[in-house]
């Protein structure tokens, strides 16, 4: 009995800890952080849609009055003979006018074209501006309830952001980084090999650089791939081994290197187990390769010229703009002077607005992954580097 | 990490003290220790600081000479609108004299209806009554600068011409590395600051009690951290300053400058309030203004990065604690649960016992 009571608490604790861990893991954050925006637009709708229409009824009673004056001070004061001071007048009252229309844009007003400023997914791109602190300001709140709303649903929400970003790139980063080995390795590329083995083997190995420039290129290849996989290759099969990396390394541009293991089931059967072993080595291996700065560049430059891309098509903005727009929302300063749906009044604009939002998310993430990656890039580069110096220094003196 | 900077620098002046003082006469030696100074003081807060103010002001100098002589061809059609609107309304009241009200009222009505809609499209496009001259002023330009590479982005002003826009991403690129190192640094400093302050505080505070209760030293022993309440104090009270400078300069109410002071420092920046941004304003007040808002962003942004340090480490120590005292609670509850099932068991042992 007691030990049965025991184990539904041990079982209860267990469901509270996984139901925590599943929270605070990616599948969680994920749908919290949507979850959050939603009930965030939800409530910004609410409380800012109600003061949305009656600025659109005083924009008219406002053109309405400037009418009236015209007729009153304007019209019926200088007769109809009098051409340049009537137009003189007009003019002067049309600028005041002008003014207030500017005004009253700048406080939000968009020419009464779209009939809700607050629509469900604009309140939803709004509430994740707040957020990811990118903020253009093409809507802002306007009632007090508004503004207090926003501060506080900004510092609640801004934590909740960051952890998704820290979550979910590093996610994306391991990700990223089996795709890669398993790209080069698809290519089979003998510079990836090559800087694998060298990776590994610095860490193995405090042998200087040096020795190995020295070195003719095909001995130290065909040493450097002895050297390596002897931690895992049994001793008694060395030469199968050596004669399967090299002819990895020899250039075959036509051989299927796609899937390492079909090609060693295909293969017979004393290079059944190096092929096997080479690709379980791979995927070990996967973690504690670094990516190149270059290509996390370029990826996030691919992904600002497919917005781009996506924008100018739906948008109809050209080239440059999309990109700056692409480029200002992802490195989430958000000046608001180009956004989605602003320009263009059309039924789209729904999606076009939850399309933004997607891209958005999607885009942190993967911005926070490249960063991810980045700085693991550097502090490899700059250990190798902290120990060529010293290697240098060692020799000079 | 903290430990390791200091270890670091104190390791590079201990040998930059060494070489000076072995190698005196090895002009080689100086310069190299000159480098090495120079590199350690451009990246201690000083020279982080000068360096982000530096490159604030060259960018506001070289988007100014970008964006000045941009042709605004807004301004050039809201004229143009302006003149055909006169031109119809004396179309209108030559046409329908003065004596048809009603007509002349409608007629008028859809004139200015057309009018209104083009100028708002214009505001769309990025008209604000201003010339390119007017808006791309030094302090507007600093700020504007200083809007990037903080990621703040108030959009109040914004690049019109290609190469202005070409020039922000590259601007950015550069200067948002620049502006984290500085990030990290003041909050760095500041808090090590702060928390002196506060252990001081704290001891001077503390010595009375523990001088009246034993002359132990008793709670110096537990490593002491500063609460988070204390960073949301002073945070508070630097969003109040900022409330009460900018509300009474700007003619905001408070609530409207602590929503801007809040939205500046949490780095959204929607620029629905913005300060020296008002048309009706005068450009010499608005200069001051802009200058003084630089400033007060760019120490608030120190300060934040103070408390997010100071906060981090007492969220850690927290979270440590609740752990700890989470197992505690656990372990005391199956504790206690045994023995209750222990108990029963016992009585009915006892029971049973008792009826055979």
């Amino acid at each position: 009995m007691p030990r049965r009571k025991r184990r539904l608490a041990s079982r209860i604790r267990n469901y509270v800890r996984s139901l925590l861990a599943f929270l605070f893991s990616n599948v969680g954050v994920v749908v919290l952080v949507v979850a959050y925006t939603i009930a965030g637009a939800f409530m910004f709708q609410a409380i800012e849609g109600a003061s949305e229409i009656e600025r659109v009824n005083n924009m008219a009673r406002e053109r309405d009055s400037t009418a009236q004056y015209l007729w009153q001070n304007v019209t019926l004061t200088f007769n109809l003979f009098n051409e340049t001071a009537l137009k003189e007048s007009i003019n002067i009252e049309l600028k005041s006018y002008q003014g207030k229309i500017v005004k009253a844009v700048r406080r939000g007003w968009d020419g009464g074209r779209s009939s809700r400023q607050w629509s469900f997914s604009s309140a939803f791109l709004y509430s994740l501006t707040v957020i990811t602190t990118i903020g253009y300001g093409h809507l802002s709140p306007r009632t007090s309830w508004g503004k207090i709303m926003t501060v506080f649903y900004a510092l609640l929400g801004m934590p909740l952001f960051l952890l998704y970003l820290s979550n979910v790139g590093e996610l994306l980063a391991s990700w990223f980084k089996c795709i890669y080995a398993l790209v080069c390795l698809c290519r089979g590329c003998p510079g990836f090999s090559r800087r694998r083995v060298v990776h590994i083997r610095t860490i193995q190995y405090e042998t200087s650089e040096a020795e190995s420039i020295e070195r003719p290129r095909e001995w130290r290849e065909c040493i450097d791939s002895d050297v390596t996989p002897d931690y895992r290759i049994p001793p008694y099969a060395p030469d199968p081994r050596r004669a399967y990396l090299r002819s990895v390394s020899m250039p075959q541009p036509y051989s299927p290197r796609c899937r390492p293991e079909v090609r060693g089931w295909s293969e017979p059967v004393h290079h059944d187990s190096p092929a096997l072993s080479d690709f379980s080595y791979v995927t070990f291996d996967a973690q504690s390769i670094t990516v190149p700065i270059s290509v996390c560049v370029a990826f996030m430059v691919g992904y600002i010229m497919f917005g781009s891309m996506i924008f100018g098509l739906w948008e109809k903005w050209d080239q440059l703009d999309g990109a700056y727009f692409c480029f200002i929302s992802l490195s989430s300063i958000g000046f608001g002077d180009f956004v989605p749906g602003e320009r263009v009044y059309t039924p789209r604009i729904e999606t076009s607005f939850i399309v933004c939002s997607l891209y958005l998310m999607l885009g942190m993430a993967l911005v926070a992954m490249c960063f991810n990656l980045m700085q693991e890039q550097v502090i490899h580069y700059y250990a190798g580097l902290k120990r060529a110096l010293r290697r240098i220094c060692r020799c000079k003196r | 990490m903290e430990r390791h900077y200091n270890h670091s620098s104190i390791h590079g002046s201990y040998r930059s003290r060494d070489s000076t003082s072995t190698t005196e006469s090895d002009p080689r030696e100086k310069i190299k220790d000159c480098l090495r100074k120079f590199i350690a003081f451009m990246f201690t807060q000083v020279g982080v600081g000068a360096l982000v103010v530096c490159y604030a002001i060259l960018g506001a100098a070289s988007f100014m000479h970008i964006e000045k002589d941009s042709p605004d061809e807004q301004l050039e059609n809201v004229h143009q609108w302006r003149q055909t609107c006169v031109e119809e309304l004396w179309n209108i009241t030559t046409k329908y004299n003065v004596l048809n009200h009603s007509a002349w009222m409608l007629n008028s009505n859809s004139v200015l209806k057309v009018f209104q809609n083009n100028i708002t499209g214009a505001i769309h496009l990025g008209y604000n009554g201003r010339a390119s001259e007017d808006i791309w002023s030094f302090p507007a330009a600093l700020m504007y600068s200083l809007s990037v590479f903080t990621m703040i982005g108030y959009g109040n002003v914004v690049p019109k011409t290609v190469w202005g826009k070409i020039g922000t991403i590259a601007y950015a690129c550069f200067g948002i590395p620049i502006y984290v190192l500085y990030f990290c640094n003041m909050g760095k400093v500041l808090a090590k600051t702060f928390k002196w302050l506060y252990i001081t505080a704290h001891e001077c505070s503390r010595r009375d009690d523990t001088l009246l209760e034993d002359g132990e030293i008793q709670p110096i022993k537990r490593k002491i951290t500063v609460p988070s309440t204390a960073c949301l104090w002073v945070i508070s009270f630097y969003i109040l300053t900022g409330t009460i400078m900018f509300g009474a300069w700007e003619k905001w109410n408070y609530l409207d400058s602590t929503y801007f002071c809040v939205i500046s420092l949490c780095k959204i920046g929607f620029g629905d309030f913005v300060p020296g941004a008002n048309i009706a304003d005068s450009a010499e007040g608005s200069h001051l203004k802009l200058v003084i808002n630089f400033i007060y962003v760019l120490l608030g942004m120190g300060l934040v990065a103070m408390c997010y340090n100071l906060m981090c480490e007492d969220v850690r120590v927290k979270v440590r604690e609740l752990r700890q005292d989470l197992k505690n609670c656990l372990d005391d509850i199956t504790l206690k649960i045994t023995v209750c099932m222990n108990d029963t068991k016992y009585y009915h042992q006892k029971q049973t016992r008792n009826i055979k």
